[in-house]
């Protein structure tokens, strides 16, 4: 309030007025009167905050507003009788509670939870029950134990007479207990019937025994393996990496073969006033290149379970041009595109798709290198007027024209991947 | 109970709530957070020189006066008394002598609780190995003798366990006679896996004692001194004895050589926190003690040699016999068990008692177990630590169905406590 006044620079009158209300006093106007000592001011160039830990706010009158509870009188609390409707007894207990609340059941009877433990009579036991091991005493005393300890077999394990009978570990107790019960459903007509194994369960325990019996150097060598393993596993995935990196390298020298390819058809050209050097080298690059033709399919080495129409994949390495092709090759064959990928149709359908590749490489390497030839026919034209290179016709291809190829050359075949050799022999 | 009647589960009846041990028999009502009384397991008596002629008699029986006094709690029993003997009640965390303990609560009604005891259910703590024929004995001398609307017996490790907020745990407690390792699954105490070893706080001040009267110094304890200088470290005590007419008994000395000893023990004692080395413990700080005779000095290794005790036994060790009980339990409940450790008894307050079990504790832990100590750090809930699962316990509404009521006990006999209290 007196922030906001300070702010508003509203200072209140030094002696309030006179009026009706300040004598009389209304409730409203009481709690607005203030002491008239409002003497202290604020030093000029005192913050306003800091002024105001200083200023004492006796000027506000404390809020205090008549409430409007009014004093009611508390309700009554009586120690009073109780019975406990989950008691098997009626032992009347005390305690304090509201008379108004008027009487009703004890509320924490309704937690009293039991669990339906299956019972047996006599004739029932010697029809159905009777096995070897148990006596029917026994068996009453286990179900005994179950009733009351609520199926905590651990704990009825635990409590178990042994005085009288033999020592019984959870499991026998828990295989006898759902024989029984699992007896008694079937012969009352219920469908669901639990069955315990109890053998998997004793080596289940032996297992997990097992392992929290380890020794520390145990768990250490144990540490260690599984170290030793990682590392192998790392190692195995940088030889992954390895061909991975291999393989793009081997397609980019497919692409690189094909770039040179292309260098080919332009070099000579330009280079047609200095043709003493022949592009030698670039022959044996295309003939590398065609060595390595082909498709690679990867092998499926990883572990797991895979479809076998996943090897039928073109792998990502093989360009579209080429898959292309592959189409319609196959399609010239009237072959199915995706064949059923049984074994066999698998690896023949690799394999043709692969020979398929390489066909279309060494078809492509033959006509460079027959455009070569000719380029250099017609260099050696140009260079000695008057004088004709007679190619030796089985340097020219003959199957060119029949495949419909652009290149219509001399027909005759050249065995491109048998004797690398011939065509740079012919050149120089 | 609020306008719901369930608000926080509890439902309070007025039930009592008793905690025997060796060191004191704790006393108090259910829902209260600490008990009301705590006095020593230890009755004096003395042969009853003065009879006085009572003026009635009761019922017509001529009533012949005892020929002995009992003296019951702190402030009687520490004033020397001629002829005045001190027995303890209890043996082997068991109630022994019954007429002994019957003074006590006598006692305990009538100076503590105030109040007539067939208004009171009894809720009995017990130790987890106790005899049937004690729990028994204990039935019927309730309903006979105090005429108890309703009486229960629960192992005290398990109200150890509730007072700590678990119903599943591997209780450690360590008393004066005793720590034990008990584990409690959903409330009740796997007996066949308890594990029991006798080095409590007894032990720590029987090797205190020895260690103090090699050292030579005089141990008289405070109620026997009238004045006392103030000295130089390790100066020759100057005191005057007071002027006593007659003799103290021999048990009366050698129970308040105890106390004294007790205090020097809870005050100097540390538990190391890795097994003990004797550089390691030289290079600690000393703590000076004062005896009551005047006499002090500064205590450095002795410190730690001496509450050594607890753990570094091959076999009794408190890390071993938790880890030994925790191993006899089946595999499935491992886990839960060594995931709420309960640490509680008044000699885990020894300093660095439970850094110490945690350690022994963990490198006996396999691997993959997750290990939690919870221990209480309040010196009250430590000590108390079954009695406040008692009161919590009792005063529990769905507790309410399970008391023994009179009405059943004079229906069954005292036979059924085994079934009724497991």
């Amino acid at each position: 309030m007196a922030d906001v006044r300070d702010i508003m620079e509203l200072d209140q009158p030094v002696t309030p007025e006179l009026t009706r209300e300040s004598i009389i006093g209304s409730d409203k106007l009481k709690k607005r009167t203030f002491s008239t000592t409002k003497t202290q001011r604020r030093p000029e160039g005192m913050h306003r905050e800091v002024f105001a830990l200083l200023y004492s706010d006796t000027k506000d009158a404390p809020p205090l507003f008549p409430s409007d509870t009014r004093m009611r009188r508390p309700r009554k609390w009586e120690w009073m009788p109780f019975t406990n409707p989950a008691r098997t007894d009626s032992a009347v207990f005390y305690h304090w509670r509201r008379p108004s609340d008027g009487p009703k059941e004890y509320p924490f009877a309704k937690f009293n939870k039991k669990i339906d433990i299956p019972t047996y009579t006599d004739a029932i036991y010697q029809q159905h029950l009777q096995t070897e091991g148990w006596t029917k005493e026994e068996t009453d005393h286990l179900m005994d134990l179950a009733r009351r300890f609520d199926l905590r077999f651990i704990i009825m394990a635990d409590k178990y007479d042994t005085e009288k009978y033999n020592k019984r570990s959870i499991e026998d107790l828990k295989e006898r207990y759902y024989k029984v019960s699992g007896i008694l459903a079937k012969s009352s007509g219920e469908r669901k019937v639990y069955h315990y194994d109890a053998d998997h369960e004793r080596r289940r325990k032996e297992q997990l025994k097992r392992l929290y019996d380890r020794t520390p150097e145990q768990i250490e060598e144990e540490q260690f393996l599984i170290n030793e393993l990682k590392k192998i596993e790392a190692r195995k995935k940088e030889r992954e990496r390895k061909t991975q990196d291999l393989q793009k390298l081997i397609s980019q020298a497919d692409s690189q073969a094909d770039h040179l390819r292309k260098a080919d058809k332009k070099i000579p050209k330009k280079k047609l006033a200095n043709p003493t050097r022949p592009s030698r080298v670039d022959t044996s690059h295309i003939l590398q290149a065609v060595e390595t033709a082909g498709i690679k399919f990867p092998d499926y080495k990883n572990s797991g379970v895979s479809l076998r129409s996943q090897r039928m994949k073109l792998p990502a390495n093989v360009g579209q041009k080429k898959s292309k092709g592959i189409e319609q090759l196959l399609q010239e064959m009237e072959m199915e595109l995706n064949p059923i990928p049984t074994e066999e149709v698998c690896q023949h359908f690799n394999e043709l798709r692969s020979d398929m590749v390489l066909h279309m490489e060494l078809k492509a390497a033959l006509t460079s290198c027959e455009f070569e030839l000719q380029s250099l026919r017609h260099q050696y034209e140009a260079l000695s007027p008057g004088k004709t290179l007679t190619i030796p016709p089985q340097l020219l291809s003959s199957t060119t024209e029949n495949d419909g190829m652009k290149l219509s050359g001399n027909p005759e075949i050249i065995d491109v991947v048998g004797s690398p050799g011939t065509p740079s022999g012919a050149g120089t | 109970m609020s306008a719901s009647g369930m608000l926080y589960g509890g439902d309070e009846i007025g039930a009592l709530v008793f905690d025997p041990g060796h060191h004191s028999l704790r006393v108090g009502y259910a829902q209260e957070d600490t008990p009301k009384a705590e006095i020593p397991a230890i009755v004096g008596i003395a042969p009853n020189d003065t009879p006085k002629i009572e003026p009635e008699t009761k019922e017509g029986n001529t009533i012949t006066q005892s020929p002995w006094k009992y003296y019951i709690d702190t402030t009687y029993l520490h004033t020397p008394r001629p002829n005045m003997e001190l027995h303890s009640y209890m043996k082997d965390g068991m109630i022994e002598n019954w007429d002994f303990f019957e003074k006590v609560v006598d006692y305990s009604y009538e100076k503590i609780i105030q109040s007539a005891s067939e208004y009171h259910p009894v809720l009995f703590s017990e130790s987890p190995w106790n005899q049937r024929q004690k729990r028994e004995k204990l039935t019927e001398l309730m309903f006979e003798k105090y005429k108890v609307p309703a009486f229960y017996l629960v192992k005290n490790a398990a109200l150890a366990a509730f007072a700590n907020g678990r119903s599943t745990a591997l209780v450690i407690d360590s008393g004066a006679t005793h720590t034990t390792a008990v584990p409690v699954l959903d409330g009740y105490v796997i007996s066949n896996a308890v594990v029991k070893s006798p080095l409590g706080g007894d032990y720590l001040i029987l090797r205190s004692r020895e260690m103090l009267e090699g050292l030579g110094i005089d141990l008289t304890p405070t109620a026997l001194v009238s004045s006392k200088e103030i000295l130089r470290d390790k100066e020759k005590p100057k005191y005057t004895k007071k002027n006593l007419s007659f003799l103290p008994t021999n048990s009366w000395m050698v129970y308040m050589v105890k106390k004294t000893v007790q205090d020097f023990q809870q005050s100097v004692l540390q538990v190391s926190e890795s097994p003990y080395d004797e550089r390691l413990a030289a290079s600690v700080p000393t703590v000076n003690y004062e005896f009551p005779t005047g006499y002090h000095q500064d205590f450095g290794y002795e410190r730690f040699k001496l509450a050594e005790g607890l753990f570094d036994h091959a076999m009794l060790g408190a890390g071993y016999i938790a880890a030994t009980s925790a191993g006899m339990c089946d595999v499935d409940v491992r886990p839960a068990l060594y995931s709420s450790v309960v640490l509680t008894g008044g000699n885990s307050l020894v300093q660095g008692f439970s850094e110490r079990l945690g350690k022994d504790l963990s490198s006996r832990t396999p691997g993959s177990m997750r290990l939690k100590m919870i221990a209480a750090n309040g010196t009250v809930e430590r000590r108390f630590g079954a009695w406040v699962g008692g009161s919590i316990l009792a005063s529990i509404g769905t507790f309410q169905q399970m008391w023994i009521s009179m009405q059943e006990y004079q229906e069954s006999g005292k036979a059924q406590i085994d079934r009724k209290c497991p």
